[in-house]
């Protein structure tokens, strides 16, 4: 793609966020989104100098996403496993510096904010180091891994006057956006359930190179370090829960087991659980690693309709269809005899409606370069993007909740003591 | 007094209407009855039928020990005969030399014998079969006017219109819904209306219609109609009108005119504007 081709796609991309976001329901209901549209590009010598801290999977394409910015610079990186720390060189400049202790990349100065693409058990520590030397800081979700570190990371961002926000990219995705604005003008009617899911078809195991340990590569497996399917893939999901339902849950109960994957893993490979929202609205959420034919979805089921954001599509409920026999119940009890019109449609037994539905109009791009582009203008204004922190937090509590739930075999209420944000 | 009860089996939402005399349990008793003939001829799930099936598909004759499955085939053996052999419910897309002729069921022994590997599909003959049942479990219950449906597509009444006569029905083109085909009345009566257009037709358990001679699929955009004293009769009637040549199809209508319809729409209507 050349420059030119790029900035086309990046306008274009742009204005979907900003025609999506239009509208004074949306402002209130995903205001993130249209400021970070919005962010001033910047000189390349005034950019926001960024540390990246992880530069695993997530943290190169983190690297990536960042070049295509207009207002964020990777000034330096850091990561304690040399492979991946390689890896991460071969993306930026040779004038870029690459540390192995993130203490001396924050000793180093030179950087406005840090970058967290770490384990989830890293993330509390490397933000607070990062806070310490009076930094800004972005990470990955989920946050942390206990709901008090959670808390204790809003706390401390707040203390420390720093902003801290959380790698959600759906919250910037224009698909997302539109079926948002489409749901909160009626479209589907009251949404009283979300039915959410992802499923794969794969160990999730990662293959152990020569001078790591199996803990080191595969911490999403052991309770120590992730609460597996729950930090890693739900958050996602109950976050657009969240966001769709405008609320957080009231409880969570669930069901975990390690179900097919028994090779030592210490975290649940099928995870159900239920979470309730006020008013009886329910998100029923599913995750495996052992059968993919329903992916990775977010039902959003309304009276009037259906939208499927991952899929892009919006559904209509079908009108009932006039029964007239029932009809014919009236009549006689009216005492009017009247011809009966059947067999034209046969009525089928309650099977699943397979009808297309309609697109909900918007095609693909990275979603990642609009977090930093507005991660990149919060730090220009020192005004963290309105609202998205107390999703992030949110959707990191209520997984974490959900993994209590499950190993305790209780219903739990939604947590009173939450940081207010 | 007037009740109904409605629940889904064979494949399709089935309604009962009582309207007067007749004991309380009436409907609920006439739901039994159309539940055990689903449950014995159906073939998407384990039951009677499949377990015959699994026989014939392998070449090997069977003791027929359900009742339910025996009346079915007496009724079939009845019903290939009177339809110039025309319901076949064991015709297959598979296999064109496969069908009735295939088998030769003695009564006297309640077996089934086989010359090649065969199965039965009652999808054809089921509902009306059940609805006879019903009807017939509804008048020894006391019951003298009721309105039986199961998808709309097959309809049974006992006794007369609770306002008197008959009971009118209106059947629409299947393409044109606010187009009337054909306006019947019935007492004590069925109609089986069969199409290859429309919206039933492309629902996921419906079979595609086979004709039997060569076990192509019938595609031209055509809807048959059939009154009788049965349901099963009614059933197998519209089958064979819909996948009937041009002169079978005439000496099937001219049994009766009153009572036997045949439309045939033009070809590329099969969208409806
Ligand atoms: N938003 C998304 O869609 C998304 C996708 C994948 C991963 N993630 C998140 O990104 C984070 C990283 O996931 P990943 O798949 O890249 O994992 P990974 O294991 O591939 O990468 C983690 C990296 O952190 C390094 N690291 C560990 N401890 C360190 C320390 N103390 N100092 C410096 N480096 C250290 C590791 O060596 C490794 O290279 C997780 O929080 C994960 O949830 C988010």
């Amino acid at each position: 793609m050349t420059d030119k081709d790029f900035d086309l796609s990046r306008r274009s991309f742009i204005d979907r966020v900003l025609m999506a976001t239009a509208g004074a329901g949306m402002a209130a209901a995903a205001p993130w989104a249209s400021a970070a549209a919005l962010a001033a590009p910047m000189a390349k010598g005034d950019r926001v100098r960024l540390g990246v801290i992880g530069t695993g999977d997530r943290g190169r394409a983190l690297i990536q996403n960042i070049a295509k910015t207009r207002n964020c610079t990777v000034a330096a990186i850091c990561d304690n496993f040399e492979l991946h720390l390689a890896k991460g060189r071969a993306l930026v400049d040779a004038s870029t510096r690459a540390f192995t202790d993130h203490r001396a990349m924050l000793d180093a100065g030179g950087l406005d904010a840090v970058v967290i693409a770490t384990p989830l058990d890293g993330h509390k520590q490397h933000s607070f180091d990062a806070f310490d030397a009076g930094l800004h800081v972005w990470c990955e979700k989920a946050m942390a891994r206990t709901i008090d570190d959670c808390g204790a990371m809003v706390k401390k961002s707040q203390d420390s006057g720093k902003l801290l926000q959380i790698g959600h990219q759906r919250m910037f995705k224009p698909t997302y956006l539109n079926a948002v604005r489409r749901a909160k003008e009626g479209e589907i009617g009251a949404i009283t359930q979300i039915r959410a899911s992802w499923h794969r078809q794969s160990s999730w195991r990662r293959p152990v190179p020569a001078g790591a340990t199996d803990r080191q590569i595969n911490w999403r497996l052991y309770r120590d370090s992730s609460a597996g399917l729950m930090t890693e893939l739900a958050t996602h999901q109950i976050q657009v829960g969240n966001l769709f339902f405008d609320a957080v849950p009231t409880r969570v109960m669930g069901s975990g087991s390690i179900c097919f994957w028994k090779d030592g893993r210490e975290v649940y490979d099928h995870v159900a659980l239920i979470y309730e929202y006020a008013g009886g609205r329910k998100l029923i959420y599913t995750s495996l690693l052992n059968n993919a034919r329903y992916g990775c979805e977010e039902q959003i089921q309304g009276s009037k309709g259906t939208i499927e954001p991952e899929l892009g599509r919006i559904y209509q409920e079908l009108p009932p269809k006039e029964l007239a026999l029932l009809r014919m119940q009236a009549d006689v009890a009216s005492g009017h005899k009247r011809t009966v019109p059947i067999g034209g449609a046969t009525w089928f037994a309650e099977l699943p409606v397979t009808t297309p539905g309609d697109s909900l109009g918007w095609g693909e791009y990275d979603e990642t370069m609009l977090q930093f582009e507005g991660f990149g203008e919060a730090v220009r204004t020192g005004k963290p993007l309105p609202g998205l922190l107390s999703q992030a937090y949110y959707a990191s509590v209520a997984s974490l909740l959900g993994e209590q739930a499950m190993d305790s075999s209780q219903i739990l209420n939604w947590p009173t003591s939450l940081v207010a944000t | 007094m007037a009740d109904v009860v409605r629940f889904a089996s064979m494949g399709t939402r089935v309604e009962l209407h009582r309207f007067g005399a007749g004991e309380d349990d009436a409907l609920t008793a006439a739901q039994h009855a159309i539940e055990a003939v689903d449950d014995a001829l159906t073939i998407h799930r384990p039951s009677a039928t499949t377990a015959l099936n699994e026989r014939l598909m392998a070449g090997k004759g069977a003791a027929i020990d359900d009742a339910l499955l025996f009346d079915a085939l007496v009724k079939i053996e009845e019903l290939h005969a009177s339809t110039l052999g025309l319901f076949d419910p064991a015709a297959d897309r598979r296999f064109a030399s496969a069908g009735w002729s295939a088998i030769a069921f003695d009564r006297g022994a309640a077996r089934v014998e086989v010359s090649q590997p065969v199965a039965l599909d009652f999808g054809g003959l089921g509902k009306g079969f059940a609805l006879d049942r019903a009807c017939a479990v509804l008048r020894e219950k006391g019951v003298v006017s009721a309105c039986l449906s199961a998808g709309e597509s097959s309809i049974a009444v006992v006794g007369e219109h609770p306002l008197g006569g008959g009971w009118p029905f209106a059947i629409p083109s299947p393409l044109r819904p606010d187009e009337i085909l054909v306006e019947i009345e019935l007492t004590d009566e069925s109609v089986s209306i069969s199409s290859t257009v429309g919206a039933g037709t492309a629902a996921p358990e419906r079979a595609a219609m086979i004709r039997p001679a060569d076990a192509t699929i019938v595609s031209v955009p055509r809807c048959s109609v059939a009154i009788d004293r049965l349901g099963a009769h009614a059933e197998a009637m519209s089958t064979a009108l819909l996948v009937a040549d041009e002169d079978r199809a005439e000496r099937l209508l001219n049994g009766d005119r009153t009572r036997r319809f045949r439309f045939d729409f033009p070809c590329g209507a099969a969208i409806p504007d």
